[in-house]
């Protein structure tokens, strides 16, 4: 009886500690894995774009599927926020529309003077754009990245470097494009350098985010005085984005060359976007079709 | 024949929750959750469910699950790949070593434990971002994403429970 009892015993302690050093092992094994693939990411930042985005491509169904839910909430809301301003919106609406009826004779007459001119110049008008709507699946990152990923890809003729906006203006570009999808870089992400010029002045600057909602100027003149309510838009240098494109607003002043600023599209809000091809020849992207492009050719040679 | 066909069926499936609903937490995790004064915020639902599961049922919720689904996490957040599953393998360690303690308490028990845990894994996440990327990182989105986040946590841990009371209660 005392032997039979023994050896059960024994037989649990064996069990329980080569479940743990099973548990320690798997641990340590995996904690090397994470750490190697934390490596290899630095090392090979293309092999690991081509699976995050292959991924994305796979799972994009059930991501528009879980992303329909949340979209109905925000478009309720945001219907029920219409409903509650409808007064004061009307008011609003009713004093626009007459300003607009008085810039209209102004547009009117502004437009022949500059068909006129244009004719005289010999001026060549840009073709129109090609552009490509999309719905947001997924807002990625939380606080440690700002991205975006929505519903066209290759297929649809998007391609990397794509600009994306909404109608309040620039919100970001693409980065990555797979086959039925894409992800989006916003302006407020950590990695996001854009050269911007500040209307009025025209100081130039970098708009550079920070993975807060709140993105900042760099590289700023040291004499430039910026006013309240100026306006940031694109200034078209690096070929990525062209001239004028709306980015931001200055909203505060801190003193010794500090502004506040806030992007002009509620980048929490975005529901719907629109890519753009400027078909503009700058930015590492198109650098890097270039390169491949000639590479090709020459090994035809 | 056919019984025992689907009753082993029925108890795989019942097996698979604990990774299943993790799984369907990180697909919601990326979906935006657009919040007044606090931008576009998104509770770490993946964590809370690996917080969970580790301590009700680590058998059918193991290192490598939690592995997988942290590299998912990367691959879906643009976050490097290896830095949540790291941090989800070392969480899952972590509290499984302290899961007859924390289980054994009070519901706030486990709260309080959870909070440790996020604020701990966004200090780590945002202290190894910021040497990978080796650049400065405001701290004070992370920090209300991660109050969000403990704030949040009975949300979906009384979901959590409901699905473990329903499915898991026999096995």
């Amino acid at each position: 009886m005392f032997v039979r009892s023994s050896s059960k015993g024994w037989s649990r302690v064996a069990a329980i500690s080569w479940r743990g050093a099973l548990q320690r092992f798997s641990f340590v094994f995996f904690i090397v894995m994470a750490l190697l693939l934390l490596i290899l990411g630095r090392v090979q930042p293309m092999a690991v774009d081509s699976i995050r985005i292959r991924t994305i491509d796979t799972l994009a169904p059930t991501l528009d599927a879980v992303s329909r839910p949340m979209t109905l909430i925000n478009n309720t809301l945001s219907n029920m926020e219409g409903y509650f301003a409808l007064r004061q919106e009307n008011r609003k609406l009713r004093e626009a529309n007459a300003q607009l009826k008085d810039w209209q004779n102004s547009v009117a007459i502004l437009e022949k003077e500059n068909h006129e001119l244009q004719a005289l110049l010999h001026f060549k008008v840009e073709p129109n754009l090609a552009y490509i709507s999309a719905r947001v699946i997924a807002d990625t990152g939380g606080s440690f990245s700002r991205g975006l990923i929505v519903t066209a890809g290759r297929t649809d003729g998007v391609r990397e470097g794509m600009a994306a906006m909404t109608g309040d203006g620039l919100i970001g570009r693409v980065v990555e494009v797979g086959d039925w999808s894409s992800r989006i870089m916003l302006i407020t992400d950590l990695n996001s350098r854009i050269p911007v010029t500040i209307t009025g002045t025209n100081d130039r600057a970098i708009l550079a985010g920070n993975n807060s909602p709140l993105p900042k100027l760099l590289y700023l003149p040291q004499d430039a005085v910026l006013t309240i309510g100026s306006h940031i838009v694109t200034s078209g240098h690096g070929g990525v984005f062209p001239p004028n494109l709306p980015v931001g607003l200055i909203t505060a002043d801190y003193g010794h060359g500090n502004y506040g600023l806030v992007p002009t599209a509620d980048l929490g809000r975005v529901n719907y976007v629109r890519l753009v091809d400027f078909n503009l020849k700058g930015g590492i992207f198109n650098t890097i079709a270039t390169r491949v492009e000639t590479e090709g050719k020459s090994k035809k040679h | 024949m056919i019984s025992s066909v689907w009753h082993r069926l029925d108890h795989g499936a019942r097996h698979t929750l604990p990774v299943a609903t993790t799984l369907l937490c990180c697909l919601f995790g990326v979906v935006a959750w657009p919040l007044p004064y606090l931008g576009t915020v998104s509770p770490p639902l993946a964590l809370m469910a690996v917080y969970y599961w580790t301590i009700h049922r680590p058998d059918l919720f193991g290192t490598a699950a939690a592995f997988l689904i942290g590299l998912l996490n990367d691959l879906l957040n643009d976050l490097p790949p290896g830095l949540s599953a790291f941090l989800f393998v070392a969480t899952h360690e972590i509290i499984y070593r302290q899961r007859r303690f924390i289980a054994g308490h009070s519901f706030f028990m486990t709260w309080s434990g959870f909070a440790a845990t996020t604020l701990i894994c966004f200090f780590l996440e945002w202290l190894m971002l910021q040497m990978i990327h080796w650049q400065g990182i405001p701290l004070l989105p992370i920090f209300m994403q991660a109050i969000l986040a403990i704030v949040f946590f009975p949300l979906p841990c009384w979901l959590f429970i409901w699905l473990q009371r329903t499915a898991l209660s026999q096995s």
